[in-house]
């Protein structure tokens, strides 16, 4: 930096030499420049991930499980009064409603990948257990889950589940009417027991009809999950004009 | 913006990357803001068409399932 009180000089050099900075800052003052910048752009980055994972993707999730369930509600409908178990498999199996937590449906599909999951759907499991689902007419556990945040975030409200909640699975032909029997609102991502077909920890002994609903806690993270268990209460049929039943009016 | 200063041949001025790329624009003040707002939105664009979806499963944030693993 020996130059410095020559480089004073810019304005009046001479026509052809290329025009000399005003002062060269020291090296740590260029370092500390450089790294503001870096800091300041890091940070604008950051913000917009935010903006992305609570917000766009709610949106490309919405969309898409809005178009989902249009396609399986028009299936439905042509499908009229014929057979059974001709739906196609990789299009939902059905619609869960649950009053207390979400006022939208929520399509259910098979699977719990983060590529099922992130179209604003609830999956149902396939590993590590396997869900029996209510339409097999066998005792099992009905296991789904989905997400707290982002991508739909249809369980986002799971905390406010109590029980004696309605869990309503919606089918082409039946209503599933859950009732929520317990919550467990921390457990270790670890703990697959909650899936059981008899899941213990909910207190119950007994193989019975049942409902566990998985995502993840505190709301933004996913160091736990949370499990809702509900047990199925009674089965309706569903009429000509699918009138939903009374928990949901 | 504060002023950046820059060790890499961005220039060697005091306003830094930024001011950097605002001066070599072409155009008038209007101009230069415009292409900069297309730029920034290229920007945002690049990131949430490529680099979120990418980097979002990486990040501990948004795990639902209960798994053995």
């Amino acid at each position: 930096m020996a130059a410095t009180t020559d480089d004073t000089e810019e304005h009046t050099a001479a026509p052809g030499t290329a025009p000399t900075p005003r002062r060269r800052p020291g090296r740590i003052a260029a370092a500390v420049g450089v790294l503001g910048e870096l800091l300041i752009t890091a940070g604008l980055v950051l913000g917009l991930f935010v903006v992305y994972s609570l917000w766009w993707t709610n949106v490309l999730a919405d969309r898409e499980a809005d178009r989902e369930g249009d396609r399986v509600r028009d299936t439905w409908a042509h499908e009229g009064s014929g057979g059974p178990g001709a739906l196609d498999i990789r299009d939902g199996i059905g619609f869960l409603h649950v009053p207390a937590m979400n006022k939208e449906e929520i399509l259910v599909k098979k699977g719990t990948s983060a590529k099922i999951l992130n179209n604003g759907v609830a999956g149902y499991y396939t590993d590590p257990v396997k869900a029996t689902l209510p339409t097999s007419g066998r005792n099992g556990n009905f296991a789904v889950a989905a997400h707290r945040d982002g991508h739909g975030a249809e369980f986002h409200n799971i905390h406010k589940l109590k029980k004696g909640d309605p869990i309503v699975f919606e089918t082409k032909d039946t209503w599933y009417v859950y009732k929520v029997y317990a919550t467990l609102p921390e457990t270790s991502k670890y703990n697959v027991e909650v899936l059981d077909a008899v899941p213990r920890e909910s207190g119950r002994k007994k193989a019975g009809k049942y409902i566990t609903l998985t995502t993840c806690t505190p709301i933004y993270t996913s160091r736990y999950r949370y499990i809702v268990w509900g047990e199925l209460e009674r089965v309706e049929k569903v009429d000509e004009d699918r009138t939903p039943p009374r928990e949901l009016r | 913006m504060p002023y950046g200063v820059s060790l890499v041949p961005w220039y060697d001025g005091r306003d830094g990357m930024y001011g950097w790329i605002w001066r070599h624009l072409p155009g008038n003040v209007w101009v230069k803001a415009l292409i900069s707002l297309v730029l920034i939105l290229a920007v945002v664009y690049v990131l949430f068409q490529y680099v979120f979806p990418w980097a979002e499963p990486l990040l501990p944030f948004n795990d639902v399932t209960v798994d053995s693993q």
